[in-house]
């Protein structure tokens, strides 16, 4: 998203934040419209993309529903705005094809057939009082399986080149595989209420609140991940808009482009990129750009949470903040659980927690290989959510052992300097040491992140020592 | 069981179990996630713990400061747990 496009959100967030009866159905359509409106515009993806994000939001609510909540008569109305939402984005593009802000043309020919099939699946899942249990782990592999093929670019290609000759009339025109904007968020919040779902855990909310939580426009992009049951809390009872928040709002915002398109934008300057390792950089560069990376990090995707945050706030919504000062926290751990946040609870919830129990259930490894395990296995796959390569993969692991060591150290620590005993000017002074050594460490981490291959990562770690 | 007793129960396991610390003490009200004091995997632990000494599931997804930061909030959940 460009200033301009985040500029015409606020005012839309603005005036929608003002509306009051109607409010769920109007939030839906409007982040149904902008999720057309923000993915790149290339045919045939810029209406396929947005409406598969649609069908598998609404899969999502069918199945994790329960049948009393499933048939209240305000879901039909909300399906039919939805619905009816689509047709518009369709004739926009037939009759205005140069003006439209939504999609390309679209072969009614082709998409028909499949709205009809989708929707016959969608109420056959809705109407019975008992789901078939298969269909929540199947919806789960689902989302899994696109994922694995989002994630890898040779699968991306292939799968889109065939899906794309289907899609489209002129089969000698192959598309370019394109980016599928905000699923890797929306496929979070889903496999979270699936999940729920089959742990018991999940509120029964409306068509329109679960659509809502799962593509609010202003968290759709790149979050905030936020949980259902908070989300939908907020959204039946948004918070009141006092004129002072005006002034909150405005600084939130401005905070957040200014983080994200100048200090981010020029830290990109000087950060580590494949040519740096090429140059004959002195290693004091080497050390600044890998710096420079980890700092541009932050400030480019805490900004874009700021205006995230801000828009929500406009809407009503508070949604849960993604940072918390990371770079200024004295150990890994406290910096993993201050970066990132939403993403981080999330992996916890899903994959460190539940690994973690079975490990310990069955009682047959020591307590550090269970840890172990645990923090690589989880770093490996948050790792691997940025792309299957071996890359981050190694960033991965890099991270994984780092809370490893660190916790070690820290139960070593703990008992055997109790707090009391040290002076607190030496307490402080380990204070900065261990923020400095994790910021240190976190930098180092760049050259995995944001090289392409591993030998230049390597290449880098002996350059820093001017070994190489 | 009583609520002060559960209290009692879990402070000593927080403080010998999870922070090898036997001697130490803590406030119903010290947090204890928020604060980094108990690590995600010894959180795990607790969550083990309580479901062998009480009887009470805490699942996974609820292993996070919004669902309980200290003994009292901890406390209070199992009692609620054990009522339903």
């Amino acid at each position: 998203m460009g200033v301009v496009e985040i500029l015409i959100l606020t005012a839309i967030a603005a005036v929608l934040g003002r509306v009051r009866r109607g409010r769920p159905l109007a939030l839906m359509l409007v982040s149904a419209l902008v999720i057309y409106w923000l993915q790149p515009k290339t045919a045939p993806w810029d209406f396929w993309l947005p409406t598969l994000s649609l069908f598998l939001t609404l899969l999502g609510w069918a199945i994790t529903t329960p049948p009393e909540t499933r048939r209240l008569p305000e879901n039909a109305l909300s399906l039919a705005v939805l619905l009816g939402t689509l047709g518009a984005i369709l004739l926009s593009a037939r009759f205005f094809p140069e003006e439209t802000p939504f999609t390309s043309p679209v072969s009614l020919r082709r998409f028909l057939p499949i709205l009809s099939g989708f929707l016959v699946l969608l109420i056959g899942i809705s109407l019975p009082n008992r789901s078939p249990r298969l269909l929540p782990p199947g919806l789960i592999l689902l989302l899994l399986a696109i994922f694995l093929v989002l994630k890898s670019p040779s699968l991306t290609e292939r799968s889109m080149a065939l899906i794309g000759a289907l899609l489209t009339s002129n089969p000698d025109g192959t598309p370019a595989p394109l980016p599928w904007l905000g699923f890797s968020y929306l496929a979070f919040r889903l496999l979270h209420t699936l999940r729920d779902r089959q742990a018991g855990l999940l509120p029964p909310v409306t068509l329109a609140e679960y659509v809502n939580y799962a593509i609010f426009f202003p968290s759709f992009t790149a979050g905030p991940i936020d949980r259902l049951e908070r989300f939908v809390k907020e959204l039946r009872s948004p918070l009141p808009f006092q004129p002072d928040d005006w002034l909150s709002v405005l600084q939130r915002l401005t905070t957040g482009l200014f983080k994200k398109f100048v200090i981010a934008d020029l830290l990109a300057l000087i950060s580590i990129n494949d040519r740096f390792v090429f140059q004959a950089l002195a290693p004091g560069w080497l050390w600044l750009s890998l710096a420079s990376y980890a700092l541009r990090l932050y400030f480019d995707f805490s900004g874009y949470t700021d205006i995230a945050i801000g828009l929500g706030r406009l809407l009503g919504i508070r949604l849960p903040e993604n940072f918390n000062a990371p770079f200024l926290k004295p150990n890994l751990t406290q910096f993993w659980n201050a970066w990132h946040i939403t993403l981080t609870q999330w992996f916890r919830a899903y994959v460190f927690n539940p690994l973690t129990r079975s490990l310990r259930a069955q009682r047959a490894l020591p307590d550090a290989l269970i840890l172990l395990i645990g923090q690589v296995a989880t770093m490996v796959l948050i790792g691997l959510w940025h792309g299957l390569t071996w890359n981050f993969a190694l960033w991965g692991v890099w991270h994984g052992l780092g809370l490893f060591v660190q916790n070690r150290w820290s139960e070593f620590a703990r008992v055997h300097f109790s707090s009391p005993d040290i002076h607190p000017w030496v307490q402080q002074g380990l204070r900065i040491g261990g923020t400095l050594l994790t910021f240190i460490y976190f930098s180092l981490s760049m050259a995995f992140f944001a090289l392409s291959t591993p030998e230049l990562a390597f290449t880098v770690f002996l350059r820093l020592l001017g070994l190489a | 069981m009583m609520h002060d007793s559960i209290q009692q129960t879990l402070s000593s396991f927080i403080a010998e179990r999870i922070l090898k610390q036997p001697k130490r003490t803590i406030r119903p009200d010290e947090p204890l996630i928020s604060s980094g004091l108990i690590d995600s995997f010894s959180l795990v632990d607790l969550a083990l713990f309580v479901e062998d000494t009480f009887g009470v599931h805490i699942a996974d997804t609820e292993l996070n400061a919004s669902t309980f930061d200290n003994l009292e909030q901890l406390s209070q959940l199992i009692l609620s747990r054990k009522a339903a």
